[in-house]
């Protein structure tokens, strides 16, 4: 028997997990059931476990293309904010040089700053590069937006690499970055996973900015996508729930790859290795 | 030829000043070792010798030829760290023939001279490892083996026996030693150990606050130190170094008497002291006294002597040992 203390513990994990499940459950089973029925019993099991309703999301080509451009956006996004956060982070990680204390400051400013107060000013930007409904016009904002997060969490993984390291491949005829190319990235296996995570599932699921800068629906990501069901005086939320169940796996398959070295992420560096 | 000159060279970090003026010769072919209390400086000298640390100012040349602002990599230099920094995601084989790759040597070569440097140091078995598959002493092996195959004019050693355990580094003591008869190479060895200096050196170059203050051969560091510091740090343990009356006695301000240069008596001798505590190491016996008037000493004695804690006895330095070391910096042995 389990006592008070561990009964008290699993109770309470218990919840937690249902805060998550339940809704993903209920979105999942939701794509199943008719919208009357959706009214009725929003969470329970369905009476018929109808498969019309992903059959014809998954058989529909604009659902494809919706999906295509949300991952082409999001993986745009990931390589680009990488390159470029870890080339950033790196330099302030490894080479000492004026100000760098300063630049690193004005950079983390950028994670207090709200994404919708910039909506304005970006969209008028994204106009004059003519880059408004491209790819580009989402993944440029998105891009900038991430690096001061993922600067501030690759400068402190590349700051806990050994000197001594720097100063063998120093002596073996490395320079600053060749030592980056050759050493910094591939022992950065854990950050690199735990960020390209992190940006691609804010990318995924993104919805204000595509919203501002996509127009032509060819161009849209599922998150525009998801409102094909809603009408202006009615939504189909079966239709709606199946869709948005079927635009999770990616994300999910993305984690899942990535997972075991998102913990080693989080976690590295916390104790001498 | 690859002696090491070392002139007139300054550190400074910040406003903190390391090394005031430092001057040093490491002749070609020796085993030079840079020995000092943490915070000396020596392992910043070395760093300067490889080109990790730029010079504040003065000049280094190795083999004649002026290396002060040189790469490390254009130095002719190989280096082997206290971590050993062998690099996680590269095998053996890898690491050890990574400088050679960097520096365009043909395939074929860098393979035959990494299999060389595993045969001298035996580590042809463990050639396709990574490092954490190592132990602590293969690992210094292999960061040994990567210095090797560059043939380098001088190896340098910074602390690299500092995190094995005693057994491990008195075997690997005796292999770099080795090593250095067979490469006939420069080496300088940074240590804070002084038995390591001993052990291993054809020179010793001690280091205080970064001044150098005594350079020469172990035996002749041991028996005519220049400065009480010099005394206390070389010899284990370390010398008695008394003040008071009967160093004045003597026209000096300190008197250096080494433990294994006191005999011990139980009926007469020039001091009278109470032993406190008794370390019986089979071979000698260390006793700890403290004495009526030369205060605290102690006193290395063969080990059949019987003694415990708790007995009186008289002590007499013994003639020909005693250093007296004067104000004006000079020194006399007596």
């Amino acid at each position: 028997m389990f006592s008070w203390k561990e009964s008290g513990r699993i109770i309470f994990l218990l919840f937690v997990s249902s805060l998550i499940v339940v809704p993903l459950l209920a979105t999942i089973l939701g794509g199943f059931k008719s919208n009357g029925e959706l009214r009725v019993s929003p969470f329970g099991l369905p009476q018929e476990w109808d498969l019309q309703f992903y059959g014809e999301i998954l058989g529909d080509a604009q659902f494809w293309r919706y999906l295509w451009n949300s991952f082409l956006i999001s993986i745009m996004t990931v390589v680009l904010t990488l390159v470029l956060g870890s080339m950033c982070a790196y330099a302030f990680a490894q080479v000492r040089f004026f100000g760098s204390r300063f630049l690193f400051n004005y950079l983390l400013l950028g994670l207090m700053f709200p994404f919708a107060a910039a909506i304005m000013p970006l969209f008028l930007t994204v106009r004059d590069l003519g880059i408004l409904d491209t790819p580009w016009g989402v993944v440029l904002p998105q891009v900038g937006f991430g690096l001061a997060f993922s600067i501030m969490f690759f400068r402190t993984f590349f700051a806990q690499m050994p000197e001594e390291l720097f100063d063998a491949a120093r002596v073996d005829g490395c320079g600053y970055i060749q030592f980056f190319w050759r050493f910094t990235l591939p022992l950065s296996t854990p950050i690199l996973a735990t960020i390209a995570t992190f940006v691609f599932v804010q990318s995924w699921n993104n919805y204000l900015l595509p919203l501002i800068m996509l127009n032509d629906r060819e161009g849209y990501t599922w998150t525009l996508g998801a409102m094909d069901y809603r009408g202006e005086y009615a939504a189909e939320w079966n239709r709606t729930l199946a869709f948005v169940s079927a635009t999770l796996a990616p994300a999910v398959v993305f984690f899942l790859a990535a997972q075991k070295y998102i913990v080693a992420g989080l976690t590295g560096g916390a104790v001498k290795g | 030829m690859a002696e090491v000159q070392i002139t007139g060279v300054n550190k400074t970090f910040g406003t903190v000043e390391v090394i005031p003026n430092l001057s040093l010769t490491v002749p070609n072919r020796s085993f030079s070792v840079l020995v000092g209390p943490s915070g000396c400086g020596k392992s910043t000298l070395l760093r300067m010798i490889a080109g990790l640390e730029e010079v504040s100012a003065g000049s280094i040349t190795i083999g004649g030829e002026d290396v002060t602002h040189a790469e490390p990599s254009d130095r002719g230099i190989a280096m082997v760290f206290q971590s050993y920094a062998l690099y996680p995601h590269m095998t053996v084989r890898q690491n050890i023939g990574f400088g050679l790759k960097l520096a365009k040597t043909p395939k074929a070569e860098i393979d035959a001279r990494v299999d060389e440097a595993a045969e001298i140091l035996q580590l042809g078995p463990l050639l396709d490892r990574k490092p954490k598959q190592l132990s602590g002493g293969q690992r210094q092996r292999v960061a040994i083996g990567r210095s090797i195959v560059r043939k380098p004019k001088v190896f340098l050693f910074d602390e690299p026996l500092s995190n094995l355990d005693a057994a491990l580094r008195t075997q690997m003591r005796v292999e770099l030693a080795e090593l250095h008869s067979k490469l006939d190479a420069t080496m300088i060895y940074v240590t804070h150990d002084q038995v390591e200096a001993m052990t291993m050196a054809d020179q010793i170059v001690i280091m205080k606050a970064g001044i150098i203050q005594q350079v020469g051969r172990p035996m002749d560091l041991y028996n005519a130190p220049d400065n009480p510091f010099v005394a206390g740090f070389i010899g284990s343990p370390k010398m008695n170094l008394i003040e008071g009356p009967i160093a004045a006695e003597k026209g000096a301000k300190v008197l250096g008497v080494r433990p294994e240069h006191i005999d011990v008596s139980p009926d007469a001798g020039a001091w009278k002291g109470r032993l406190r505590h008794v370390e019986h190491l089979g071979s000698d016996t260390v006793a700890y006294v403290e004495a009526e008037q030369a205060g605290s000493l102690t006193v290395r004695v063969p080990g059949e002597v019987n003694m415990n804690a708790g007995d009186d006895i008289f002590m007499t330095p013994r003639a020909g040992s005693i250093h007296l070391f004067a104000d004006d910096g000079s020194v006399t042995r007596a």
